[in-house]
């Protein structure tokens, strides 16, 4: 099946090898590297200093005044965010920018200009509020496998026809506690990385890089000039290690053979391959058995090479660099080289083990590119494929074929229960406990070998999805699990790993908490979740607070409709930032003096909460197969990007004008809920309105999935949390609301909403079979 | 039990009893067959090692009360090595355990199947299968620096890389077997699990590029890297502690058969612990005692000839505060140093695989 073609129309980019795309193109085929010494004497304290910087008049000289009050991290994204859209010819006109998007992929928590941590997805609201992009948008971060990720959910999304233009890309700054972590790790190279002769450790670096990404019929129709093809991607979980790759290569093998199969294409049609190349033994030997693997006899006959030889390792900017680059690789017909290559022998890593690969090694190449294979691996066992080929012409296409999904399996770890049998009496019964942490006690959900060395945020994951699986009654030969995809959502990931990383680094630079540095990147704990069951199928991790969920459930339905994927957990987990290393014991004394937070209405305003809520999303063909009972149908989502009052509406032009019996909203007990409350009443007229905030707090991204499962439950139970302190709503009355758990009568239709405050919402039809 | 693979053994095969199996011994000799284990790559036939089946909707809460260590979540790609106790905590077997779809495959040690099979169908309870498979499988093994080569030319180069206790179900000559990375020795190790009907298939085309080593040659190498072999250091009486297998059981667990008495030898502290030593002239027999400072400190578990030291190699089993590197003690009146393990340093160790 031909999909719709996908083009790529503007790069930009920013990083230590090049300000722009002319410049950094220049520097990788003429072997100009970009790795020096950090000057910062905060570094002094590391024996390893080079890394890939940006000077600071890069960037200030690209952007207008009135961006300099606005943090690096988002000053970088800006410069290669502007540079792509003037390139597409998109900075003014174009598509309706309800449909322009931006997905975002980042690996740290980035500072704000005052540094403090900031939400994970606002350096995409930045550059969407600054460049008016109202369409999707997505906070993907698989650590140092996103930028790559994002171009890959880019096409998604133009497949999906949710967005005629996406901004594509990523980036991050180079952090010095990111810094400590991987010098703690022992994985710095002193000197300017060699990867694949001289595979001793990598090199850090910074900056930004996007990709305009666009459907061809729509590209040529307005007159631009496609670079290149997004011809397909492929994502894998090792589900092996937190931090080292799967020795085997299989996980990279997997993530490249799906990425053709996406493609329609064959090892045989790969010319070049941008590898991940970071320098280390680990990876780059990996590497070489992935190339092994994918390409057999003709390995070595399939030049592949890594520009982090000129940049360094960009983390969650890698991928979207490397895309760049592969697009210009494709556009001028010549391979970039590896530089600091040595020739001979290698020292005993990727060098000495991959003899028979060419590495392109230091010179440029000239020769036949229609085909580029992009490769990143990640902290969490993440890989990412990308498939990118030269352009061809306008041709037949078919749309994305609609597939029916179903969601088959509830797992709710929260402080009212563990399980949905737990929860769902506590929701008949009306109790409530806001803020209370879950309890993991009574049973087990992992070896013990694993989970005694888990943060507590990958326990609560790991038992959500334990606890979703077994109510799915799914049982699977290991041979279907590798195909079983996993999207996990969260907002800010955990708050224990980042605080004891902190902490540690504070004390002594030199002796970071190593391992909750690895944990520290967001898509730990969805790699400790295919660890633990053993899902080797695609795997991505969204963080757009608490909209996560739903667009975690956005991924999912992407991957059954395109075919990657027949099952798909989708896990989502967040904690409080209680004060870190206590046990964070539960109070009811720590509730405000009114009691539980009071959605819609007045009362107690909200409390933070903690939990993970796992769901399974299973095409309706699979699950008939197997004989499985749905809970609900997913009849559609929806998501609606900014801030403004308007946007939980616009989530709600979802109903199409049909209101649901029951909508589980958004709602914390903030005067803004008012906002929600008032267009669920107009636009969903006759539904009972509802929220989960009393019975567990604000669990951010967890809560939206709470929601959503809450939703699925009602459909075939009939129960919806109840909102008990509810007596004077700011909008209708309370015949509007759910105030007891035993709904009035079947619910055939429920809608699930989920809100990242002034970023983004979504809103989740879930109908009965 | 004689080796399914005996008709195919050279005839000047030395044969030994090992429990309730009949095993080669070696091939060739001690020296060439240590050799190519620590050098190359060794060819293993694991005959002695009985297959037992754990199947039945309560499988695996059988396997979790029956064996030390937690399989509760041990999935059909994973493999891990565990103690098997009685109720007084005493060693009834060391075990490999296979994860399967249906349930859980052992493996036991050389020569007690029989006791393994017994000592679990008598807990066997409502909802348990227990099945000698050792009729229709049989396993094979290969050991050494360059075995991965071997896996490469074998089966898959794919699978030479596994991470350690990983299991892949493949095929080899169209025939399905369980295919994993073990490994007994330090050196690079690996498991096939095959129909017997195809063992001597594999057997003769595995020769093709490695070499057969017997028992002895691999029971030595597991020595030099203290890989505990029961049958020698499961002395009666010992504790799980005192044998210093204390990573084969897992306390943490709340229930299984022996844990009681293991907690209390955790708790207790007490007793004698087990070090390597080396030194003396010859080999003192097990039950030797040893002296420090002319007083009665333990006695000899087990000792032989090293040839990767070209010394004797054994293990004490004495006092604890005596169970350390580096002291001389005295074995039959011949000094003898305690060594930290490993007391031979694997070759694989420092060889990647390509």
């Amino acid at each position: 099946m031909a999909l719709r073609p996908v083009v790529v129309t503007g790069l930009g980019i920013i990083c230590a090898a090049g300000r722009d795309p002319v410049e950094f193109w220049s520097r990788l085929t003429t072997g100009q590297g970009g790795l020096t010494p950090i000057e910062d004497e905060a570094f002094a304290v590391f024996a390893a200093r080079h890394a890939g910087q940006v000077p600071d008049a890069w960037i200030d000289d690209q952007l207008p005044p009135s961006d300099a009050h606005h943090d690096r991290t988002a000053r970088l994204a800006l410069v290669a965010a502007r540079q792509a859209i003037e390139q597409a010819g998109l900075a003014e006109g174009g598509p309706d920018r309800e449909r322009f998007g931006i997905i975002l992929g980042k690996c740290q928590a980035t500072p704000d200009a005052a540094g403090r941590y900031q939400p994970m997805h606002r350096t995409g609201d930045v550059v969407a509020s600054l460049l008016d992009l109202r369409g999707p948008r997505v906070l993907v971060s698989t650590a140092c496998a996103a930028g790559g990720n994002a171009v890959g959910l880019a096409r998604d999304k133009i497949l999906t026809g949710e967005a005629d233009a996406v901004l594509a890309g990523g980036v991050d700054p180079l952090l010095f506690g990111t810094y400590a972590g991987f010098a703690g790790l022992q994985a710095l190279s002193t000197g300017p990385c060699r990867p694949y002769s001289h595979s001793d450790g990598l090199n850090l670096g910074e900056g930004a890089a996007f990709l305009l990404v666009e459907p061809l019929d729509l590209a040529l129709a307005r007159g631009a000039t496609p670079l290149a093809e997004v011809a397909g991607y492929g994502l894998s979980a090792d589900a092996y290690h937190a931090t080292a790759p799967d020795p085997t290569g299989r996980g990279g093998a997997s993530a490249v053979r799906r990425a053709l199969a996406d493609a329609g294409l064959t090892p045989g049609d790969v010319h070049y391959v941008s590898g991940h190349g970071t320098g280390t033994p680990a990876n780059d030997a990996m590497e070489a058995k992935v190339m092994r693997l994918v390409f057999g006899e003709r390995a070595g006959h399939v030049p592949t090479s890594s520009i982090k030889s000129f940049l360094g390792h960009t983390l969650g900017a890698a991928g979207a660099v490397e895309a760049v680059a592969s697009v210009l690789a494709l556009r001028h017909g010549t391979a970039p080289p590896t530089i600091g290559f040595e020739d001979g022998p290698g020292d005993g890593g990727g060098g000495k083990a991959a003899a028979d690969l060419d590495f392109v090694p230091n010179q440029a190449r000239p020769m036949t590119i229609d085909t580029v294979v992009s490769n990143n691996y990640a902290f969490g066992g993440n890989n990412v494929s990308l498939v990118l080929t030269r352009p061809r012409g306008p041709r037949e296409h078919e749309e994305l074929p609609r597939r029916e999904a179903v969601i088959t399996g509830l797992g709710p770890v929260t402080g009212v229960g563990a399980g949905i049998a737990e929860v769902a009496e506590a929701v008949a019964a009306g109790r409530q406990a806001p803020g209370r942490p879950p309890s993991l006690d009574g049973r087990t959900y992992a070896p013990r070998s694993l989970w005694r060395h888990m943060n507590h945020l990958s326990r609560m994951a790991i038992a959500a999805s334990r606890l979703a699986w077994e109510d799915a009654g799914l049982k699977l030969p290991r041979k279907a699990l590798d195909d079983v995809g996993l999207v996990f959502a969260t907002g800010a990931g955990s708050a224990e790993s980042t605080g004891g990383f902190d902490e540690s680094i504070a004390v002594n630079p030199n002796k970071p908490a190593v391992l909750s540095f690895s944990n520290v990147v967001l898509n730990a704990t969805g790699g400790a979740v295919c660890q633990t069951l053993g899902l080797r199928g695609p795997t991505t991790t969204i963080c757009n607070g608490g909209a996560s969920a739903s667009i975690a459930l956005d991924c999912a339905l992407e991957m059954i409709r395109a075919g990657k994927a027949e099952v798909v957990l989708v896990v989502a987990a967040d904690e409080t930032t209680a004060p870190l290393g206590t046990a964070q014991p539960y109070d009811e004394d720590d509730l405000p003096e009114a009691g539980a937070p009071v959605p819609y209405g007045e009362g107690a305003g909200p409390v933070r909460g903690s939990a993970a809520v796992a769901f399974v999303v299973e095409s309706a063909e699979h699950c008939a197969e197997r004989g499985g009972t749905p809970y609900a149908r997913v009849e559609g989502t929806r998501h609606a990007a900014g801030g403004d009052a308007g946007t939980v509406g616009r989530s709600l032009a979802l109903l199409g004008g049909q209101a649901p019996g029951l909508v589980i909203g958004a709602g914390t007990g903030l005067p803004e809920d008012a906002d929600e409350a008032a267009a669920v009443l107009e636009q969903a007229p006759g539904a009972l309105l509802t929220s989960t905030a009393g019975l567990t707090g604000d669990c951010q991204a967890a809560t939206g999935a709470l929601n959503i499962a809450l939703g699925a439950l009602a459909v075939r139970e009939r129960i919806a949390p109840a909102l008990t302190g509810l007596t004077a709503p700011f909008a209708g009355d309370l015949a509007s609301y759910v105030t007891k758990p035993d709904l009035p009568g079947p619910v055939r239709r429920a809608l699930a909403l989920t809100a990242a405050g002034g970023s983004v919402r979504g809103a989740v039809l879930l109908e009965a079979i | 039990m004689a080796s399914v693979l005996a008709s195919i053994h050279p005839e000047d095969t030395v044969y030994g009893e090992v429990g309730d199996a009949t095993v080669p011994l070696r091939f060739s000799s001690l020296t060439e067959e240590y050799g190519v284990l620590r050098e190359r790559a060794a060819l293993l036939d694991l005959s002695g090692h009985r297959l037992i089946e754990i199947t039945g909707p309560a499988a695996v809460d059988f396997a979790q009360r029956l064996l030390a260590r937690d399989v509760e979540y041990l999935t059909s790609d994973r493999c891990m090595m565990s103690l098997v106790l009685d109720e007084s905590g005493q060693v009834v077997d060391q075990v490999v355990a296979f994860g399967r779809e249906d349930g859980i495959l052992l493996e036991s040690s050389c020569g007690a199947g029989t006791r393994l099979l017994e000592h679990l169908q008598a807990r066997k309870e409502d909802g348990v299968e227990v099945t000698d498979r050792s009729g229709d499988l049989t396993a094979l093994g290969l050991e050494g620096p360059y075995s991965w080569g071997v896996v490469g030319r074998l089966i898959d180069g794919e699978l030479a890389s596994l991470p350690f206790e990983s299991v892949v179900d493949t095929t080899w000559d169209d025939v399905e077997i369980v295919f994993a990375r073990t490994g007994l020795t330090g050196e690079y190790g690996y498991q096939m699990i095959v129909p017997v009907e195809a063992a001597a298939g594999l057997w003769q085309r595995s020769l093709e590029h490695a070499q057969a080593a017997g028992l002895d040659a691999l029971e030595l190498a597991m020595l030099e890297v203290r890989q505990p072999i029961p049958r020698h250091e499961a002395t009666p009486g010992a504790t799980v502690v005192e044998i210093g297998a204390n990573w084969l059981v897992d306390i943490t667990k709340d229930e299984f058969v022996g844990r009681d008495a293991v907690v209390e030898a955790f708790e207790n502290g007490g007793g004698r612990r087990t070090v390597g030593f080396t030194g003396c002239t010859g080999v003192p027999a097990p039950g030797t005692r040893v002296q420090a400072g002319g007083q009665d400190v333990g006695e000899i578990v087990y000792a032989v000839h090293s040839v990767g030291l070209d010394a004797t190699l054994g293990l004490a089993r004495v006092e604890q505060d005596l169970a350390a590197a580096g002291l001389e003690l005295s074995v039959g009146g011949m000094p003898v140093t305690t060594l930290t393990s490993p007391y031979v340093v694997p070759k694989s160790w420092g060889i990647p695989i390509i």
